[in-house]
């Protein structure tokens, strides 16, 4: 009796996988996606797409860890390059322009089109903020998919015990710098910037808005406005808060450093973005709180994290596939789940009407804090090459914050460094005239 | 005399302790209970009850078992194919005769001055159009030539005496013969200096195993440790990187621990710099 049932078995199994592999193929796609936060994100998002694979039978996604930002970058553009482009990337939302004017990604707008939907309609469950680095030149080319933007995060207890009141953080530079000479003693420094390449580049661009200024064109991907009175303010305030008011520590510190010297009480003050909330939740030992960051001309942060974008070369089926894995990940229940457990705000609207999220939020008053200041939130600096872009004011900056330059020179030089960088791309277009 | 040895030893003492520093600090960060950073995250003394917690998350955190044996895959799979490669090629440029046998050597060098990323995306092309990409073999295929190791071993080849070779010459033997019972044991300092620096190189190398590998299967070391060291935006989990890092380079400190001898034997012999 044995060996009939076991035939029979394998009989059905084998018609089911010529069933299978004749009638419905499946759709083998890859998935890039960096890890900008922490490690255990890696084992998440594996976690994730093996639910989606046993979720359904016409998708076969690899999820494939791909180092930071920058690397997942040159990983896509390299494989696309070699034919092997990988169906779904999680990109810096930043990035997207720069990808785009390279031909690297694909506009989105056909598939939307083929699902009898359109941009606005997508758009409009995504925070306003958000828009403006998915869209490149009228067309939709990302999916937000882990938000972020910068946040002041504060000892209580430092602030008690100078006599401060630790339920009113620092509203305006003026204040803030008030409360941090009160907090800097032997061994503590009342503030701290991450000075970290693309920290203090982003974190300098909240400066510069919180000082009045734009900072880049966010209608053309040839200007920044780096020597303006609104970046000189912002650069001349960080030259300040170390030298002047002597409440910052003297060097270039990455985020890492400026969050274990914030855990370790070293630091009473930091800028740092809501993506480290659910760490600094897990491994603060003080009380803390967090505010809005402080203004000196009005409230006003720009976006982080990263979009979902698909590059170019795939074929009809991968591409069906990839979208209908975007959309998956995007949707307000898994962007909800991965929102509380990265500390990333989730980018869809709707996802905070869901249980789930409203038993969160009551629960983590603080993550309430870096929703309340999104309606002043705007988009991340993306131009032509925006990384060497980027690095023009980050090199400057550093330079300032190791006593190396002033900032009135630092701005100067960065301007002029990024021009040349901006140049090949302005002459194909603003300066290309008839 | 004897003042200026002691002066000597001191010195060299500090020096040892410097670089050792980083070493050091991976090691009691590792076993530091704290894993985020408390106050005493910088300090090398380990004033604490040591915890395996780290490693313990480590382990959850990545499969190492399966990294283990990915790297040990490719790093001694390149190695193998190298040893084969530059013995021959090493040899050819030291003992055939051949036209344009020193111009063609000069060209293999020029290999020395490419940048590796400047290679990435005709390699992985190449990588891909074999039918490799993704696999293990596709991140070892580049290097199973190598021009430094050929140069090594056409230096080393023609320091032997050609007095060995021609005995066996007269004997009635052939090249191959000569080149595996004469030359290849004389040789075998230089092929263990070599080994080692190809080992090191290609079990920490991390952007061409990124770029080729896709299947968190075949996932090696570097990229696995990158995934929990790379958080930039959050916080760092010092204790968690530390023991990661220690879980990495464990193997390597092992074999040079067991075979430092014939290490340093080899270098003094084919006068390499370490």
């Amino acid at each position: 009796m044995r060996w009939i049932s076991l035939l029979t078995a394998s009989a059905v199994a084998l018609t089911s996988t010529l069933m299978g592999t004749s009638t419905m193929a499946q759709t083998k796609i890859d998935f890039f996606f960096p890890v900008p936060v922490d490690g255990k994100l890696a084992k998440e998002l594996q976690r994730l797409t093996k639910v989606y694979n046993d979720s359904q039978k016409d998708v076969a996604v690899t999820p494939v860890y791909s180092g930071n930002y920058d690397d997942t970058k040159l990983k896509a553009q390299a494989a696309a390059a070699a034919g092997k482009p990988p169906a779904v990337a999680l990109m810096s939302a930043n990035y997207l322009l720069d990808l785009k004017l390279s031909g690297d990604i694909i506009s989105l707008e056909p598939m939307l089109k083929a699902d009898g939907t359109t941009r606005e309609k997508l758009l409009s469950d995504f925070w306003p903020a958000l828009h403006g680095n998915a869209i490149v030149d009228g067309d939709l080319y990302g999916i937000p998919y882990q938000n972020s933007t910068p946040l002041l995060y504060y000892n209580k207890d430092h602030f008690k015990e100078v006599g401060l009141d630790p339920e009113k953080p620092p509203q305006t530079w003026a204040e803030l710098v008030d409360d941090a000479k009160k907090l800097t003693k032997e061994g503590r420094y009342g503030f701290q910037l991450a000075g970290g390449y693309d920290y203090i580049g982003w974190l300098m661009q909240t400066l510069v808005m919180t000082n009045g200024g734009r900072f880049y064109n966010e209608e053309y991907g040839g200007e920044v406005y780096y020597d303006t009175a609104s970046t000189l303010g912002a650069a001349q305030f960080v030259e300040d808060l170390i030298f002047k008011h002597k409440v910052m520590q003297q060097g270039v510190l990455d985020g890492g450093a400026v969050s274990s010297n914030f855990l370790a009480g070293k630091v009473s003050m930091m800028l740092l973005s809501t993506g480290g909330l659910s760490f600094i939740r897990e491994n603060m030992k003080m009380a803390y709180g967090v505010g809005f960051v402080p203004k000196n001309v009005r409230n006003a942060v720009p976006i982080g994290g990263g979009s979902l974008v698909m590059f170019k070369g795939l074929n009809d089926e991968q591409k069906q596939a990839g979208w209908k894995f975007i959309k998956w990940l995007s949707s307000a229940e898994t962007l909800g789940g991965w929102s509380r457990y990265t500390g990333y705000f989730a980018p869809r609207i709707s996802s905070y009407d869901m249980p789930e999220m409203k038993e969160f939020m009551s629960k983590n008053p603080d993550a309430k804090v870096a929703l309340d200041q999104l309606p002043y939130a705007k988009p991340w600096t993306a131009t032509y090459q925006t990384v060497a872009v980027r690095k023009a004011l980050d090199d400057e900056m550093q330079a300032v914050l190791s006593g190396k330059k002033k900032a009135a020179q630092a701005v100067k030089d960065a301007q002029k460094n990024a021009d040349a960088l901006l140049k090949p791309y302005v002459d194909q277009t603003a300066m290309k005239l008839p | 005399m004897k003042k200026t040895s002691l002066t000597i030893t001191g010195l060299m003492l500090v020096v040892a302790f410097l670089w050792s520093t980083p070493f050091l600090w991976t090691l009691v960060a590792s076993f530091r209970p704290d894993n985020a950073g408390g106050i005493n995250m910088a300090s090398l003394v380990p004033d604490y009850v040591p915890t395996l917690a780290n490693f313990k998350e480590a382990f959850e955190s990545g499969d190492f078992v399966l990294y283990y044996l990915n790297t040990a895959i490719v790093a001694f799979g390149i190695l193998a194919a190298q040893i084969v490669t530059i013995s021959l090629a090493g040899y050819a440029f030291a003992r055939l005769n051949f036209p344009g046998r020193e111009f063609l050597f000069y060209v293999f060098l020029l290999q020395l001055m490419l940048v590796p990323p400047v290679l990435i995306v005709p390699n992985l092309r190449m990588v891909v159009d074999l039918g490799l990409y993704g696999s293990l073999l596709g991140v070892m295929l580049p290097y199973f030539a190598s021009a430094f190791g050929t140069f090594l071993m056409r230096q080393t080849f023609r320091q032997i005496p050609r007095d060995f070779e021609e005995a066996a010459i007269i004997d009635g033997a052939h090249w191959w013969q000569v080149l595996w019972h004469v030359l290849l044991p004389m040789a075998k300092p230089g092929l263990v200096a070599f080994s080692l620096v190809s080992l090191i190189a290609h079990w920490n190398e991390f952007l061409w195993p990124l770029m080729v590998l896709n299947d968190p299967k075949n996932q090696t070391l570097t990229v696995g440790l990158a995934s929990f060291a790379m958080g930039t935006e959050g916080g760092k989990e010092w204790g968690l990187l530390a023991a990661g890092t220690l879980l990495v380079m464990f193997p390597l400190l092992a074999l040079f621990a067991a075979f430092q001898r014939q290490f340093v034997d080899s270098f003094m012999f084919s006068g390499l710099k370490g």
